[in-house]
């Protein structure tokens, strides 16, 4: 990486240092994939979110934050759901923010006013939360992201935005 | 994961703290911003900062020419902090 790209992250040298401590933790890819395409406006268009928060409904069964080679499951949560309704069960970044306004990490409030605002079009009807702790990065790409894609694409999203948390 | 949800024919586009984890796993649009791990959409109680990254990432949808683009968003973790406590201050004076 360059040491201009280096200078610009607030914690650098993240990739190298997780996978000094984990090999084989953290993912490599050499190719890029090919752009799809938006068939309608942002206004018109249907979105969804997808999380590694940690974020879920209250009364759900809590990820697995303690197990040493991560959670390999996700929760789907109604993009209708008030920030009193959601926890966060994570332990891999700091909190400080969210715990004081969930948004800093989980935009529900902002993203429910641009659709009110119809500057988005709609929601999908679930957003999707899973941990970031995963030190399988092969049996995550296998299941976890496809059996999360296939829930996202079921709801039929135009657009997904994502934050790996 | 972002990967996998665009090969399926949806467009997506992510938001990272970690540039060198998003160089390394090459998303096919991101916007990387300089701030604290866990405050992906900046600073508590600033709403139009938090829209702003919201549409700022949505933009890129329709603005990125090439997969693996990523965008620098143009503002520091110290000016976020800096106009969040504003934010908070004109709260409490509201209050």
């Amino acid at each position: 990486m360059e040491k201009s790209n280096e200078e610009k992250q607030l914690r650098p040298g993240l990739w190298a240092t997780v996978n000094e401590r984990y090999p084989g933790s953290m993912i490599t890819k050499t190719d890029f994939i090919p752009l799809a395409k938006l068939i309608k406006p942002l206004a018109e268009s249907r979105l969804s979110f997808v999380s590694t928060s940690g974020v879920q409904l209250r009364g759900t069964l809590p990820f697995d934050t303690a197990h040493p080679i991560g959670d390999y499951t996700f929760r789907a949560v109604p993009s209708n759901s008030k920030t009193s309704d959601l926890e966060i069960h994570q332990l891999k970044y700091p909190t400080a923010g969210a715990e004081r306004d969930l948004n800093v990490i989980y935009p529900i409030e902002r993203m429910q006013e641009l659709a009110a605002e119809k500057i988005i079009g709609e929601l999908a009807p679930n957003f999707y939360s899973f941990i970031g702790y995963n030190m399988d990065a092969e049996r995550l790409e296998r299941t976890l992201a496809e059996t999360i894609a296939d829930a996202v694409e079921a709801e039929k999203p135009d657009v997904v935005l994502l934050a790996p948390a | 994961m972002q990967r996998v949800i665009e090969k399926r024919g949806i467009p997506t586009v992510s938001v990272s703290v970690a540039l060198d984890v998003t160089l390394h796993i090459k998303p096919p649009r991101a916007v990387f911003l300089p701030f604290m791990m866990g405050h992906l959409f900046g600073v508590p109680f600033h709403k139009n900062l938090q829209r702003e990254i919201i549409l700022t990432a949505l933009s890129r949808i329709e603005q990125a020419k090439q997969s693996g683009d990523v965008y620098f968003f143009p503002k520091t973790w110290a000016q976020a902090r800096k106009e969040g406590k504003e934010v908070e201050s004109n709260l409490e004076a509201a209050d």
